[in-house]
């Protein structure tokens, strides 16, 4: 395979996660090292490596060896998921690093480049996929223990050194200490000794370190990335360059499911700088010298379509209208949740109540357009490739089947992410196949960059929904049965076709948070129209928790005021069971000052949450009556997502999830027409800026000895505690996200 | 060929003339801290200085600065060590760091204009620049921070 020799403009700082990237002769500093390979249960095997294998790692030849420790004290630790804004590139290895007493400061992050399900995320049946905030909660177990096994490794070795009795030993940061004769052993003198010892230790979780003594979870350790992101070193996809590298555009049909009919490429291809025009399947790519010449030629292309797509009669408008009939006649419907007999309790109830809620497309709007590097060989068969994706396994079978060919014949570099929040995350990834194609017919590397306008036009969406809420109260205001059916198509049908056919028809991402497990609710019907899909579709942040907790959410202020209750009571009487959802509650109305009425804005309330991550939200808004604005002046949340592995961090993903769900509510809006997306670029879809983003206060509660998702339990509350202020503040429900001044002004009139 | 001053140091670019600034940047001369984001001077991701003025460099020609004096990211200090990016790592700003060097770029011209902006006068500033994993708060600290520290 030819390997193109990576351009540095100057010195190289940064991998994808801002680590120095080792050279050859660093690596043969230590005279050997010693590696572990990691399994679901922890150590697998140790290795006394020699130097071949020890660089292996660098080549990727050795993915055996997640943790390395070198004879001169440097420590590798492997990063199995990718890096897109979360932050887990540190605190994944950090947590191995924890139980290991690594000297922080020695430890290496070494990104993970293959498929190598040997290491795969244990939550998504041991694919290497990075969605769902699982990252910390599905990989701390091995690492933890694998860490603490490695420590013990080490501390058995030094006891045989010694010739005295393991037990009397302990560790600091990077060496064995025998307390009574004041030895120590570096791990770097351990990791080089001949007689180590290579018996497993049988080690349980409660021989893990206790919280109290941990050094470094918990403690904000700064994150490794940060210097190279303030000082434009970080290298993303659309960064990376190799030597003889073409840039491609592409000119997609402008109806999914249409193919070019007829191509007249001669202007294209006489413009300067031209190199090739290649037909993709969906689309034609104009490869040339620069990215420039490449974005002007391709307006010089003259296409004609074919013109038999049956989404050519999507329309975002009518096709919400249809999914709202359906959610509310008795069409046929997947259970996605039940317990009790939601249906005969609100039949029977003394009151009843329900409501329509709905919600439209949204798009990621990530900074970083679709961008990748392929440098395809001569034959066709194998493939370097350069890109930033949530998916080593999905981005090795995009190619694998792009080229007709095998793993191991495809070298992934996976970059730093420019953002990401579910986009780069499908089976099958058609900027990575685009690359690949162009630089298989071009015979060089290619650069494949989307503008905004083709990562908007193009994009794949959180789906458009509609959802029917029905609920009985009792005389004394308790809920007797809730019913939530949701109108949307099944997102995992078609972003991962193959895990359709192992979950079909629950879809998680369709419809998460519907289950509605905080409430001490007995009798819960949710259930999924799965209704037909009008556009391409993919997890977006938070997934079905951004729109089925808008609607739960939102009808749980309705039902309060139809049962006379305060929403915040009402809340606290409905979770009776659920004693940390009690605490977020009063937590957040103190810090909010809940009872006291302002006079120009209204609070809202939200509980919600995504997986087993608890959030309550309290919204402040400002109407502007004659525009239609409304302005989220604070936002205060409670959060209960269990330990925090770096709290500092945790606040930074928590005030990102709250923005973007502010974003959501107010703003965010994928119009389809004809089967064409309506909005260009970021002035037409906009996206929250600085000047209207509300001061936000977030207390986290740690709660339980696991971790649980931060990444995404800002967002869900935020919606509905926006609708729920404005019901306060003018008597009017916003039964439609998002809240446009026209859709705000009509509730007004 | 133009040339112009970049980070202190006379360059020339061999892009044609109508290339906008960011792409004769990033390709021709190779500095990749400044980011391709809308290409229609909505996002900020591409922002630098040109005669000590934030410009959105996806809508200015290479051409344009013919003579002038441009700095991005990788010259803005000579260390790496600018106010706003001690304060940038202090507050722990960046998520996924894609619109940072642009933000940071932003901020560099408002302090030297207005070295104790208030806190409006931040966030009215930098609302030119968009940041989709929600860094606004975190980025207003470090400005303050810098603000107070210079």
């Amino acid at each position: 395979m030819t390997r193109p020799r990576l351009i540095h403009q100057r010195t190289p700082t940064s991998g994808a996660n801002g680590n120095v990237p080792i050279s050859r002769r660093e690596l043969l500093t230590g005279i050997g090292a010693l590696t572990f390979a990691i399994g679901g249960s922890g150590l697998q095997t140790i290795a006394n490596a020699a130097d071949e294998d020890v660089t292996g790692i660098e080549k990727n030849t050795s993915p055996n060896a997640w943790l390395t420790i070198h004879g001169d004290g440097a420590i590798d630790i492997i990063f199995p998921s990718t890096e897109m804004g979360q932050g887990s590139s540190t605190y994944l290895p950090m947590m191995l690093a924890e139980e290991l007493d690594a000297d922080w400061a020695r430890v290496r992050i070494q990104q993970l480049n293959s498929d190598d399900r040997r290491f795969g995320n244990p939550i998504f049946g041991g694919f290497l996929y990075t969605a769902g905030s699982s990252g910390v909660y599905a990989y701390m177990p091995p690492m933890r223990m694998a860490g603490a096994q490695a420590r013990h490794v080490l501390i058995a070795t030094a006891a045989k050194a010694w010739s005295v009795p393991a037990k009397r030993l302990h560790t600091a940061p990077g060496k064995v200490i025998d307390p009574e004769t004041g030895q120590e052993l570096s791990y770097g003198e351990l990791a080089v000794r001949s007689d180590f010892v290579t018996a497993i230790p049988d080690l349980k979780t409660a021989d893990l370190k206790s919280p109290d003594d941990f050094r470094l979870i918990g403690r904000s350790v700064p994150r490794r990335d940060i210097p190279s992101k303030t000082n434009g070193t970080a290298t993303f996809a659309i960064d990376v360059r190799v030597s003889e590298m073409l840039y491609a555009a592409v000119l997609r049909a402008p109806v999914e499911g249409e193919t070019p009919a007829s191509i007249d490429d001669q202007t294209a291809k006489s413009t300067t700088g031209v190199v090739d025009v290649v037909t993709l399947p969906d689309g034609i790519a104009v490869v040339a010298e620069t990215m420039w010449a490449a974005f002007e030629a391709r307006d010089g292309l003259n296409v004609t379509w074919t013109s038999t797509s049956a989404l050519r009669s999507a329309n975002s408008t009518q096709d919400l209208e249809a999914y709202a009939t359906a959610a509310e006649s008795d069409a046929k419907a997947a259970v996605w949740h039940e317990t009790g007999d939601a249906k005969s309790k609100i039949l029977n109830a003394s009151h009843q109540l329900s409501n329509t809620y709905k919600s439209d497309y949204a798009y990621h709007a990530q900074l970083e357009p679709m961008a990748v590097v392929a440098s395809v060989t001569a034959d066709g068969k194998a493939a370097e490739i350069w890109a930033g994706t949530q998916t080593q396994s999905w981005t090795t079978a995009t190619a694998t089947s792009v080229l007709e060919t095998s793993a191991d014949r495809i070298k992934l570099n996976m970059m730093t992410m420019g953002g990401s929040f579910g986009r780069r995350t499908a089976l099958t990834q058609e900027y990575v196949r685009d690359a690949l194609l162009a630089s298989k017919a071009a015979g060089r590397p290619v650069k494949v960059v989307w503008t905004r306008e083709d990562d908007l036009k193009f994009g794949w969406f959180r789906p458009t929904a509609a959802q029917r809420m029905s609920a009985g109260l009792d005389n004394s205001g308790k809920v007797t049965g809730w019913h939530h059916r949701v109108a949307t198509p099944s997102v995992i049908a078609y972003f991962n076709p193959r895990r359709w056919e192992q979950v079909e028809p629950k879809d998680i991402i369709s419809m998460r948070g519907a289950e509605n497990k905080f409430y001490d609710f007995a009798d819960v019907l949710a259930e999924h129209v799965i209704a037909e899909r009008r556009a391409r579709i993919i997890p977006w942040r938070a997934i079905g928790a951004s729109y089925t907790a808008f609607a739960a959410e939102a009808f749980m202020d309705e039902l309060a005021a139809k049962a006379g209750k305060d929403p915040l009571e009402f809340r606290i009487s409905h979770t009776a069971n659920n004693a940390s959802g009690q605490r977020l509650l009063r937590t957040v109305a103190k810090m909010a000052d809940w009872s006291r009425r302002r006079s120009d804005t209204a609070l809202g309330l939200a509980y919600a949450g995504y997986g087993n991550a608890q959030a309550a939200g309290i919204a402040e808004i400002r109407l502007n009556r004659e525009t239609g604005e409304i302005r989220v002046e604070n936002f205060w949340a409670a959060i209960d997502a269990g330990l925090i592995i770096a709290p500092d961090n945790a606040l930074n993903q928590i005030e990102g999830g709250i923005v973007f769900g502010v974003s959501s509510a107010l703003k965010e809006q994928v119009t389809i027409v004809d089967g064409e997306v309506e909005e260009q670029n970021f002035g037409d879809y906009q996206i929250l800026r600085a000047n209207v983003t509300p001061r936000i206060t977030v207390e986290l509660i740690r709660d339980g000895p696991e971790p649980l998702q931060v990444g995404e339990v800002g967002t869900p509350m935020v919606a509905p505690a926006i609708a729920n202020a404005f019901a306060r503040l003018t008597g009017k429900r916003l039964r439609h996200m998002p809240f446009t001044p026209e859709r705000v002004l009509a509730a007004l009139a | 060929m133009t040339k112009f001053k970049l980070n202190g140091a006379n360059v020339e670019s061999s892009a044609p003339a109508e290339t906008p600034l960011l792409w004769a940047l990033r390709e021709d001369i190779g500095l990749t801290g400044t980011k391709f984001g809308c290409g229609i001077g909505m996002c900020g991701a591409c922002t630098v200085h040109v005669d000590g003025d934030a410009t959105f460099s996806c809508l200015v020609t290479v051409g344009d600065i013919e003579g002038r004096e441009v700095t991005t990211i990788e010259g803005l200090s000579p260390e790496n060590d600018h106010p706003l990016q001690r304060a940038w790592i202090a507050e722990q700003v960046p998520q996924c760091g894609y619109c940072q060097s642009g933000q940071i770029m932003r901020a560099a011209d408002l302090l030297a204009k207005n070295p104790n902006p208030s806190r409006d006068e931040i966030r009215e500033t930098m609302s030119q620049n968009l940041c989709r994993c929600g860094t606004y708060t975190r980025i207003e600290r470090a400005i303050e921070r810098a603000s107070r520290e210079t």
